[in-house]
């Protein structure tokens, strides 16, 4: 159950898009979210649907990984999509019985806002999924860098990205252990009421933390042992440049968001 | 050989709010590109001890040096740790970066380093310890034994003269124990790297070119493993065990059975007793 | 309360290339008053298997059943048999979280929903069966030293009152007097009449405590037997993986070199004897 969330979790490759600039890959990001909120109807959703699902074909990570990321948010869905649903009448009434009303308007409009909130998941796991931690936090670091003038603290932030990221594995490892040890104690995680369940989880919190803080403890002098010292002075091993391929995704992006206005331009929805 | 690289002069240093000293004087020389294995029970102060040599803290009083350098002063630590670096025990808590091969690269990163030199003396490192097959790999999905084989890489990329392991094989099973020490073996031999061995596992304290036994933050045994394992009884004493040959060793010869001192392993416990007459 | 165990396969992420056959058909029983030890390398399954003794898991196929009772059937209460199977794991410690010793071991009795006065008889008694002194009672289990607090997380199961104990890897970490002292501790619980399901890495330790190994191998049993005829087996061992006892290899090889000595030997004293009572026969090699 722990380990289904797959934000954080890089799949290694070297597809076109595993090759791409994590600086290109952070601004199309945007650029697709954008894109998502430009479209006014299904049509353009669909376009943007295509252009993630060719972009994941490209990479070999296989949809199965994509649905997968889908589950955590899968609540907030269909708490979406039910609101809508039942509290925007609009048009058609399709059902009427007691006092729910289904109007066909509002059944469109839930339908959109999922498929939204679905695409845009989607779309941000596609960033992680064929981007390294490091690389992502490498090309946050490197978009950030102009804010550094006005102290922002720019390295600082993307080396906490960074780790936290790299923790992320292990801790859901460790609260996994940790819940199994206490289930073996009668811990019961499973049932009761809301306020029992919260109670429940002391026992699993409290140790979580208690490691947390340990390993930042080891983990700080680690560092220190490898001579680091901050952002100063500091240089990279993979250096990021923009590559001709950057330009083509700009371009394709640049295509897709065009095809979006057309058809918002047009009227297709 | 015959050129000392660590000393470690009257070296005192205890933890804030602690009256117990975890180093209590102690006082000691490695020479270059000796294998040294330091022994103790759990706070006998090799912990400490190893973080001393890396300047990670600075002693009360006392004097340390690392290849020349003066160690006990802060200002030289970020020196100290180019020359001298560490592995540490636990596989999870020292690996930083989500990609082996960026892992490795870190300390070079620190060092401010050329990227096209990082790149090859990582993929260098990454060779000597077995590891170049998996740079791209995500170090969650490593075993301990290769997580620590990183660390070591990481440390190696920094091209020290020194590499301090303090208790890096304590939670590794019994195959990520061999792969590790062996790594450092011949990491030793091969590269000519000064190893400070740090333990409390006899079975790897034998194989060193010398034995240091802590107890109480001081130094209490020291010299060839087989010598030191001569003293059976006091290492007993000290909460910690020899070698089964050795033991059985002391016994037979307190039996009446002419052994020579020194037995260590299997083999030369089978050549003696068939010397026998 | 017996554990049978009968052919328990179990496949981890089955259908994705990570599939992985843990348990490949294993059938054994743990009877009572036994004091077993569990060996095997890393991914032998050894720690699948356990996971099954106390329903942390639950079978696919195959059976396991705790004092007769299937813990693979729907509506099986699992409390009843985590009380019956404590399962203390590998750095147990990490899983203290009260803010007093005494407040920690009670957390497995108060989850059974015993009274008051139950659950402090069974805290001293856990407490004492482990050795921590009733002083440190009341101390926050944080500020106690590494071995303490592993003690305190031993006495959290045992305050179940588990008729099994199934102890992962418990002396993982400490120092040889620290090792010794656990298990010694572990044979007194085992002599009060718990029986003692013991998993290792160390050949030594399971040598010299149990009187029965489990030898597990790519998931299935390779060798279940007591540990001096498991010793026989040297290089299938070796092969495994697994090392043997230094004094069982000193012995196995003075006997190819022509020496008379019995088989099965794997402690210091008794390989002392063996060897100095076949030299003063005139056996030599």
């Amino acid at each position: 159950m722990l380990k289904n969330i797959t934000i954080g979790q890089f799949f290694p490759g070297n597809s076109l898009i595993h090759r791409l600039d994590p600086r290109t890959k952070l601004l199309l990001t945007l650029a697709l979210i954008a894109s998502v909120f430009l479209s006014k109807g299904f049509a353009g959703f669909l376009l943007v649907f295509l252009f993630v699902l060719a972009c994941a074909r490209s990479t070999k990570i296989g949809l199965k990984f994509l649905v997968r990321g889908l589950k955590p948010i899968l609540y907030i869905v269909i708490i979406t999509f039910l609101l809508n649903v039942f509290f925007q009448s609009d048009g058609k009434i399709l059902v009427r019985w007691k006092f729910i009303t289904i109007t066909e308007g509002g059944l469109q409009r839930a339908a959109f806002l999922a498929a939204r909130l679905i695409l845009l998941v989607t779309v941000s796991q596609l960033l992680t999924l064929t981007t390294s931690a490091i690389s992502l936090t490498d090309g946050l670091e490197s978009l950030m860098r102009p804010l550094k003038k006005v102290r922002f603290p720019a390295h600082e932030i993307a080396m906490m990205m960074s780790i936290a990221l790299r923790f992320i594995p292990t801790l859901m490892e460790e609260a996994d252990k940790i819940m199994k040890a206490q289930m073996a104690r009668g811990a019961d995680f499973e049932s009761g009421n809301l306020f029992r369940r919260a109670k429940a989880m002391v026992p699993l919190l409290v140790p979580l933390f208690v490691s947390a803080f340990r390993r930042a403890d080891d983990l700080a002098m680690a560092m220190e042992a490898r001579c680091y010292r901050g952002g100063e002075g500091r240089t990279r091993m993979k250096q990021l440049h923009f590559e001709r391929i950057d330009l083509y995704a700009f371009l394709a992006v640049l295509l897709l968001i065009a095809g979006i206005l057309v058809l918002n331009a047009v009227g297709v929805f | 050989m015959g050129q000392e690289i660590i000393r470690v002069q009257d070296v005192v240093y205890h933890y804030e709010g602690s009256e117990a000293e975890a180093v209590a004087g102690v006082s000691l020389q490695v020479e270059r590109g000796e294998f040294v294995a330091v022994l103790g029970r759990n706070g006998s102060g090799k912990s400490t001890l190893a973080k001393l040599l890396n300047a990670l803290i600075l002693p009360a009083s006392g004097e340390i040096y690392i290849d020349g350098l003066a160690a006990h002063v802060e200002e030289n630590a970020y020196e100290v740790r180019k020359r001298c670096g560490m592995v540490f025990q636990n596989p999870d808590n020292q690996i930083i970066a989500t990609i082996v091969e960026e892992d490795c690269a870190f300390g070079l990163e620190n060092l401010g380093v050329e990227p096209r030199e990082i790149r090859r003396r990582v993929d260098e490192a990454l060779k000597a310890v077995g590891m170049l097959d998996f740079a791209q790999s995500a170090p969650h999905m490593l075993s301990g034994g290769q997580k620590q084989r990183v660390a070591i890489a990481g440390v190696l990329a920094m091209r020290p003269k020194i590499i301090v392991f303090d208790e890096s094989t304590a939670m590794l099973d019994p195959s990520g124990r061999k792969e590790v020490f062996q790594t450092a073996r011949r990491l030793n031999r091969e590269e000519g790297i000064t190893i400070v061995w740090i333990t409390h596992f006899m079975q790897e304290a034998a194989q060193a070119d010398r034995l240091l036994v802590m107890h109480d933050g001081k130094i209490a045994l020291e010299g060839k493993p087989r010598e030191v394992f001569e003293n059976v009884e006091t290492i007993h004493e000290m909460g910690l065990s020899v070698p089964p040959m050795a033991q059985l060793a002391t016994e037979l010869r307190q039996a009446g059975l002419p052994l020579p001192r020194g037995i260590l392993t299997v083999e030369e416990m089978a050549v003696e007793l068939c010397r026998l007459k | 309360m017996p554990i049978e165990i009968k052919h328990l396969t179990h496949v981890y992420m089955p259908g994705t290339p990570f599939e992985t056959r843990a348990l490949d058909d294993v059938s054994l029983t743990i009877h009572d008053g036994e004091f077993v030890g569990v060996i095997g390398h890393t991914g032998s399954g050894k720690s699948t298997l356990i996971a099954h003794m106390n329903a942390l898991m639950r079978p696919e196929v195959g059976h396991v059943l705790v004092g007769g009772v299937d813990v693979g059937e729907k509506n099986q209460s699992l409390i009843e048999i985590r009380r019956e199977v404590g399962l203390v794991f590998q750095y147990p410690e990490y899983q203290l979280f009260e803010e007093t010793v005494e407040k920690d071991v009670a957390f497995g009795p108060q989850n059974l929903g015993l009274p008051e006065e139950k659950i402090a008889e069974r805290v001293r008694d856990a407490c004492a069966q482990v050795g921590l002194s009733e002083d440190l009672l009341g101390k926050s289990p944080f500020e106690l030293s590494g071995g303490q607090k592993r003690r305190v997380a031993i006495a959290g199961v045992l305050a179940m009152k588990p008729s099994t104990l199934v102890l992962d890897e418990p002396v993982a970490g400490l120092d040889p007097a620290g090792r010794e002292e656990l298990l010694q501790l572990i044979q007194g619980i085992h002599q009060s009449g718990t029986t003692v399901v013991l998993v290792s890495h160390s050949m030594d330790d399971v040598a010299r405590f149990c009187t029965r190994l489990i030898v597990m191998n790519k998931g299935r049993v390779a060798f279940d037997a007591p540990p001096r005829e498991v010793f026989r087996h040297g290089s299938e061992l070796r092969e495994m993986g697994l090392d043997v006892p230094e004094c069982a290899r000193l012995c196995e090889l003075l006997r190819e070199k022509g020496m008379d000595l019995p088989e099965g030997i794997f402690r210091v004293q008794d390989c002392k004897r063996a060897i100095l009572s076949a030299l003063g026969e005139g056996s030599k090699c």
